[in-house]
């Protein structure tokens, strides 16, 4: 028996689908299960119908009867299989009565209507047991799997009376209409080739299901034994073992591999120093793969990677404080409504009452009422103070745009001047970028733009333009605040940002005189500012 | 990872977010004897509808067929559907019904494959049923091939089990899944597997471990209940 050659895979499994297990591998394998059951009990069906022709039913009898026989060779295949061993059918054959020999007779008359037949013969057939070894043994597999092996035999019992049932009412629905048949003498006078037909149906029925019972007990009983021997725990430990020994083969032959490398090295060591002798095997201890591994696990199984720090202190502890479900006011008014002066006219007694009760309803839905308000309106209501969204104003003016400070405390004091002059000294690039930022600075501070991080230079140039024609649409919250725009400006800060594109993205700087320009008009624009 | 070439039961689906999913799919005979307990419960209680309805003569009779033609075809349904898959007998025998993709079965599947035990039943017995949920892969019936749906078994929460009284220790580098999860059922069956068995099974790792017999075992035992939580 080599585990490792088990067909199955080999897990923990409950009972029943431990049996399911044995449909599928009966299912896999039914042909030459259902030709070995069905060939022996056929030739016995064969004989008893030349031998006893008018007992058919005492002939089916006697094949049901010795079912544990023919179950047999079933369970020699499914054994076999299981393990990875192909088995004949015709080398099956030949084994029946080599595998009848043992408990033949206790099978055969008292064990014959054991409801767990086909989960105890696996003990007579593949452990050879008999006797009190195969009391004891019985004990332990049953102690757990009993009851589903009883229902398996039963549902097996009821099935093979089911589908003789379904086949022979197959074959009555395909009897044409037209075709008279006339029952009754059939079944009362007991016609013998009637009865041996419907035997020999009855037959086939038991060799079709054979394969699946046998083979469902015997895989119980496959459940059983992995259960009480760990079969997958040793599966699983010899495929660790292997791989472990495959592993270390590995590492001995890298290892072989790298002292050699190293003695090489060390001969060169020892030519160049003669005086000191370094002993071999230090020099290699550290040089191999397995023994720098070594000395990580060491170290990393030391105190250094396992230190624990004790932390006391006073902290506070965590109250569930549990608050009055109601609150206090509700727990004061209703006291007081039970406290009120009750009316010597007992019938307007509730009248007050019920007054009272409608007019907190009418004030709580007033309450509420205005508070849905409030919260459905709170953008305008927000809008409308202004106060607020200025503070909020200032503080979202941006630091840097297109990666450029506009900050007003970066630019120099007169703009103009220092952009002349690094135009002059040929840091053209400084010079048009001052321009552009000081251009950037002033409309943020002055004008109140709000530039996103998100738009483009020729956004915010959209942006001034747009002011420019429309001052009253822009948008923006505070209208009346914002200071319009000149149309020179605009054309400016068109002119600006376009000269600032073509330098810094195109590399083609504008000429001299129209810096000038630009700057008469930055001038003119933001000079009064300052 | 599963060993596709093991035989098994096992039906698994993978998710688009490359999960597998696995449940055990069950067989023809805890399905019949399911079926059987449901039978049962539905004959007890039109017994019990019928002695109800007894004194109401003709009008008694046209109700109680009207009951037992709803509890024919929608008893299942209404169990599937509204009590996670299960209806009694299912339930006794830790069956449940689901969808093919292991999701929890709606109604359409629900009434598909319950109106389909007709075409199961035919010729006579639910022949037609049983053969074709014992050859099929999936042990599926005409109505649940038709409903795409599959009957599984129902993992149960797996009971406490208790721990060898050892101190956990790290294990060893180059573990894989499979040989933690064997090191854990061998320290989680401490007590179901024969100590014998077990120092035979702890032999088996003396060239990783270094240890024999009960010594081993001790080790392999700390290393489980460390690979547990332990600390």
């Amino acid at each position: 028996m080599e585990l490792s050659n088990l067909a199955v895979h080999a897990r923990l499994r409950s009972p029943w689908e431990s049996i399911d297990l044995g449909i599928a591998l009966a299912r896999r394998h039914w042909w030459p299960l259902f030709l070995v059951w069905l060939l022996p009990a056929a030739l016995l069906f064969a004989a008893c119908h030349w031998l006893l022709p008018d007992s058919p039913n005492w002939s089916l009898f006697l094949i049901w009867w010795l079912k544990p026989a023919f179950d047999r060779l079933p369970l020699f295949i499914a054994s076999r299989t299981l393990f990875g061993e192909a088995v004949s059918v015709l080398g099956a054959l030949k084994q029946f009565f080599a595998q009848n020999r043992r408990d033949w007779f206790a099978w055969l008359t008292w064990r014959r209507l054991s409801a767990t037949r086909s989960f105890d013969l696996p003990v007579t057939l593949l452990e050879q047991s008999s006797g009190a070894a195969r009391a004891a043994r019985i004990g332990v597999l049953h102690r757990k799997h009993a009851s589903a092996a009883t229902w398996l035999t039963l549902t097996g019992f009821h099935l093979e009376t089911f589908l003789l049932m379904a086949l022979l009412g197959l074959i009555y629905l395909f009897i044409p209409e037209q075709v008279q048949i006339d029952w009754i003498p059939l079944f009362s006078s007991g016609a013998p080739w009637f009865e041996w037909g419907i035997n020999a149906f009855y037959l086939l029925v038991m060799a079709a299901v054979a394969p699946f019972y046998v083979v469902g007990g015997f895989c119980l009983y496959i459940g059983r034994r992995i259960e009480l021997e760990g079969w997958d725990i040793e599966i699983q430990f010899h495929r660790l073992r292997d791989r472990h020994q495959r592993e270390q083969k590995q590492r001995a032959r890298q290892a072989s591999r790298a002292p050699a490398a190293a003695q090489l090295l060390l001969l060169c060591a020892v030519a160049v120093t003669t005086a000191i002798s370094i002993p071999p095997a230090s020099a290699a201890s550290a040089e191999t793969p397995v023994q720098a591994r070594e000395t990580i696990d060491e170290v990393l199984a030391g105190d250094d990677f396992h230190q624990v720090e004790e932390v006391s202190g006073w902290r506070l502890k965590e109250i569930e404080r549990k608050d009055s479900e109601f609150p206090e006011w509700l727990i004061a008014l209703l006291e007081w409504l039970e406290n009120r002066p009750v009316d010597s006219d007992s019938e307007s007694d509730w009248g007050p009452f019920i007054g009272l009760l409608i007019e907190i309803l009418l004030w709580a839905t007033a309450a509420g009422l205005l508070a849905y308000l409030l919260w459905r309106y709170r953008e305008p209501i927000r809008r409308s103070l202004q106060l607020r969204r200025q503070v909020e104003q200032k503080k979202a003016a941006p630091e840097t745009l297109f990666g450029l400070d506009v900050r007003q405390s970066s630019l120099p004091a007169d703009v103009c001047a220092e952009v002349l002059r690094l135009w002059q000294s040929g840091d053209q690039r400084a010079s048009l970028g001052l321009l552009y930022r000081a251009t950037l600075s002033h409309l943020i501070e002055s004008y109140q733009f709000e530039f996103a991080d998100h738009l483009t230079e020729s956004e915010c140039a959209q942006l001034v333009q747009l002011r420019q024609q429309h001052p009253a649409q822009s948008t923006g919250q505070a209208e009346a605040q914002l200071r319009p725009v000149s149309a020179a400006l605009s054309g400016f800060v068109h002119q600006l940002t376009t000269s600032w594109q073509q330098l810094a993205y195109a590399h083609r700087a504008p000429e001299s005189a129209r810096v000038q320009i630009l700057c008469d008009q930055w001038r003119e624009a933001f000079g009064r500012d300052h | 990872m599963l060993d596709t070439t093991c035989l098994d039961t096992t039906y698994s689906v993978e998710t688009p977010e490359g999960i597998d999913l696995r449940a055990q799919a069950a067989g023809p005979v805890p399905r019949i004897l399911a079926y059987a307990v449901d039978v049962f419960y539905r004959t007890l209680i039109l017994a019990a509808l019928g002695i109800a309805l007894a004194f109401a003569d003709r009008a008694g009779w046209g109700i109680w067929f009207l009951c037992s033609f709803l509890l024919e075809w929608f008893y299942p349904v209404y169990f599937e559907v509204m009590r996670g898959g299960q209806t009694p007998g299912k339930k006794a025998f830790g069956l449940m019904v689901v969808n093919d993709n292991l999701t929890p079965i709606s109604w359409g599947a629900s009434l598909l494959r319950n109106l389909l035990r007709f075409a199961d039943f035919l010729p006579v017995a639910y022949a037609a049923g049983v053969i074709c949920m014992t050859l099929g892969r999936n042990f599926q019936r005409l109505g649940d091939l038709a409903a795409g749906t599959l009957v599984v078994y129902h993992q149960p929460e797996k009971p406490h089990t208790s721990l060898p009284d050892v101190a956990p220790l790290a294990p060893p580098r180059g573990l894989q899944l499979q040989d933690q999860q064997a090191l854990i059922s061998l320290t989680e069956r401490h007590a179901d597997l024969s100590e014998a068995r077990q120092c035979e099974l702890a032999n088996l790792l003396e060239p990783l471990t270094g240890k024999r017999d009960k010594e081993g075992l001790h080790y392999l035992r700390s290393v489980g209940s460390w690979l547990l939580g332990g600390k």
